[in-house]
């Protein structure tokens, strides 16, 4: 098997996607000859041409709209938004328009598209190259977040995301691009809507995803030494996401944290917490702790952005918080 | 202005088209005053003439995105006018099973991509499906029907710029009623003549009279063959007026309202042409309109009769091949 940074496993991905099948194609801000801002477009525009490899004004709207429109008529569009952050600016056509065009019609249009953005804090992007935006899409029926935290699962769910009907938003964090790992040749599926325990324990659940996940295991295996045994489940598709995963592992460990990057307020662990506690309050021993970013936007300073962000340290100590209850 | 080739048939059609506008949206308000449909009424009324140029110049496969104030083209497109009705309603039979209302009402059998009640957030939209179109080597266009208002919207000129750049087979029609809601056109953008837009985008554009029946099927005709011949989008400016003030009441110039409302009247524009040029009798005019009633009253007494939507309804297709919980 080839070893491959996340970036290679997503450019693979839409290189096999591509070359597969004529419907699908690309569009997004300098995605073409420059193969995009972190190079996960390298080369299509050489192998496919700029048809296929759609460089893009800097007009977002048109970006999600044109990928919605060519949706309805049968295409299978994989858009790029430089950034997570930029999102704001065509939001309107995530929520009311691709999120909505299958239900409002009651059937009639689907909107197959994959919205591509690099998100995440942690290098000093600052307040505009830096957040997690899955909150800003919880509440959004229609739409589906999928979020990988390794090239495997990059590569494997890209391809899903690709062939499913549904308005997909696809989160890549930018910590995790270099990030190596084995990706098999060829194509297979990661399937959406399942997430995976990655590592296996009693004590207590982490449950998470993308860049907070590698915290998680390695908090879980500073843990071990420690005579304590975490569970840690990678959700994968953070909207809708699998209940039963997180359920049958809580209800085994009867303990549970949650981890995500974003600000705690009405986000994805305040969903994966609230259902756990509705659904396997009998199995708890210890309330469900939330450990995410704090209620501020990123900063540009490197030291004031450590203290906003979960971490190993953080993480650590709300799961002996919640041990020792 | 010249008939352009017109046939004795087609003069009849599209001033039975006018009508069948008028009657559709007179019955719908007459409805919705009676509380027998829901939401909120934007009608078409007093804008025929714009409606009918266009329904008459676009094929069963073009594209259309209609906007809030386009009832008529709805039908026109080829949607059995009952089912359209029924959808108004909220009712089963309705063209999109009465989940999508007087806003949002597409057929995909007629191309009909539905309304974005967003204003002019589809014109981003049909970017997508004239691309598609055209990656896939179909010669079909798509009109999409915008307001004013819209000319204020970010995707107005996202949608205009790329149009042009990416050469695509759109037919941009811009209905300017003079009003965004209660906002006169230039108050508030920097031109009331927003044909300069498109101009500023090196879009070919026009402005007509879309009062004018004759006229604004000729600049159509014009701007369709435009398209067909793979020279990419065009704009069209129909200068006309509305019936429906503000939900507040009348609040434009007397002379204004009886200006639009007696003299500058499509239908009345087009009968005098007819009679005048001698196409056809005044008595056959008075059955085509008494006719169009007939069928009118019929849809309405269709979308009455039919039942609420099955409650299963309301979760169905939310996401494609995965079900949403329900009370149940």
């Amino acid at each position: 098997m080839a070893v491959m940074t996340t970036v290679q496993a997503l450019n693979d991905a839409l290189g096999l996607m591509m070359a597969e099948d004529h419907r699908v194609f690309c569009l997004g801000e300098d995605i073409g000859k420059m193969g995009g801002d972190f190079g996960v477009t390298r080369g299509l525009y050489d192998e496919f041409g700029g048809e296929r490899v759609r460089d893009t004004p800097l007009s977002e709207s048109a970006i999600i709209g044109t990928a919605v429109g060519a949706a309805m008529v049968g295409m299978r569009p994989v858009a790029e938004i430089m950034f997570a952050d930029f999102i704001g600016t065509c939001y309107d056509q995530m929520v009311n328009n691709a999120a909505k065009v299958h239900y409002m019609f009651d059937g009639q249009f689907r909107a197959p598209i994959v919205v591509r953005t690099a998100c995440g804090g942690g290098f000093g992007g600052g307040p505009h190259h830096s957040q997690q935006v899955e909150g800003w899409f919880m509440n959004v029926p229609g739409l589906v977040i999928v979020a990988p935290s390794n090239p495997y699962d990059a590569k494997g769910l890209l391809i899903s995301s690709i062939e499913d009907d549904n308005p997909i938003l696809f989160l890549e964090h930018k910590a995790l691009y270099r990030l190596k790992g084995e990706v098999p040749e060829g194509k297979y599926r990661v399937p959406l809507r399942q997430a995976k325990v990655v590592r296996e324990g009693n004590d207590i659940t982490l449950v998470s995803c993308m860049k907070t996940l590698h915290d998680c295991l390695a908090v879980a295996e500073e843990l071990a030494s420690e005579g304590i045994s975490a569970e840690v489940i990678d959700l994968r598709t953070i909207r809708p996401w699998d209940h039963d995963t997180v359920l049958h592992s809580v209800r085994k460990t009867g303990r549970a944290v949650v981890v995500n990057e974003a600000p705690k307020i009405g986000g994805l662990a305040a969903d994966v917490s609230a259902v756990i506690s509705e659904e396997a309050f009998s199995s708890l021993k210890a309330p469900v702790m939330r450990v995410c970013g704090l209620d501020t936007p990123i900063p540009f300073s490197l030291p004031l952005e450590k203290l906003i962000l979960p971490d190993k340290d953080k993480i650590k100590q709300a799961v002996l918080k919640v041990i020792k209850f | 202005m010249a008939t352009i080739g017109i046939s004795t048939e087609q003069h009849l059609n599209m001033y039975r088209d006018m009508w069948r506008v008028r009657k559709f949206e007179l019955a719908l308000e007459r409805e919705f005053k009676r509380g027998k449909v829901p939401g909120m009424l934007h009608t078409g009324l007093g804008q025929e003439a714009t409606l009918v140029a266009v329904a008459h110049s676009l094929r069963r496969e073009d594209g259309i995105f209609p906007d809030h104030r386009c009832h008529g083209l709805l039908f026109l497109k080829g949607t059995p006018g009952a089912k359209i009705m029924a959808e108004l309603f909220g009712k089963a039979t309705g063209v999109c099973s009465g989940k999508g209302g007087s806003l949002h009402s597409a057929d995909v059998t007629v191309n009909n991509f539905g309304d974005n009640a967003v204003e002019g957030s589809f014109m981003v939209t049909a970017l997508g499906v004239g691309l598609g179109w055209k990656m896939q080597g179909k010669d079909s266009l798509v009109a999409v029907m915008v307001g004013d208002g819209t000319a204020g919207r970010g995707e107005w000129h996202e949608s205009l710029n790329l149009a042009s750049v990416w050469k695509l087979p759109i037919l941009y029609c811009c209905v300017n009623n003079g009003y965004a809601i209660s906002t006169p056109v230039a108050f508030s953008h920097a031109t009331g003549d927003l044909v300069e837009f498109a101009t500023a985008y090196k879009i070919p554009a026009v402005q007509v009279d879309g009062n004018d029946l004759l006229a604004a099927y000729q600049a159509t005709q014009e701007a369709v063959a435009h398209i067909r011949a793979g020279k990419g989008p065009y704009f069209i400016e129909y200068k006309t007026w509305r019936w429906q003030g503000l939900f507040s009441g009348e609040f434009r110039p007397k002379e204004e309202v009886q200006y639009y409302m007696e003299e500058h009247e499509p239908i009345s524009m087009a009968k005098a042409y007819l009679l005048k040029e001698g196409i056809v009798e005044e008595q056959q005019l008075e059955a085509i309109e008494k006719e169009v009633e007939n069928e009118i009253e019929s849809w309405v007494q269709f979308a009455m009769e039919s039942p609420q939507p099955d409650p299963a309804k309301a979760t169905a297709n939310v996401y494609v091949g995965w079900e949403v919980e329900s009370w149940q």
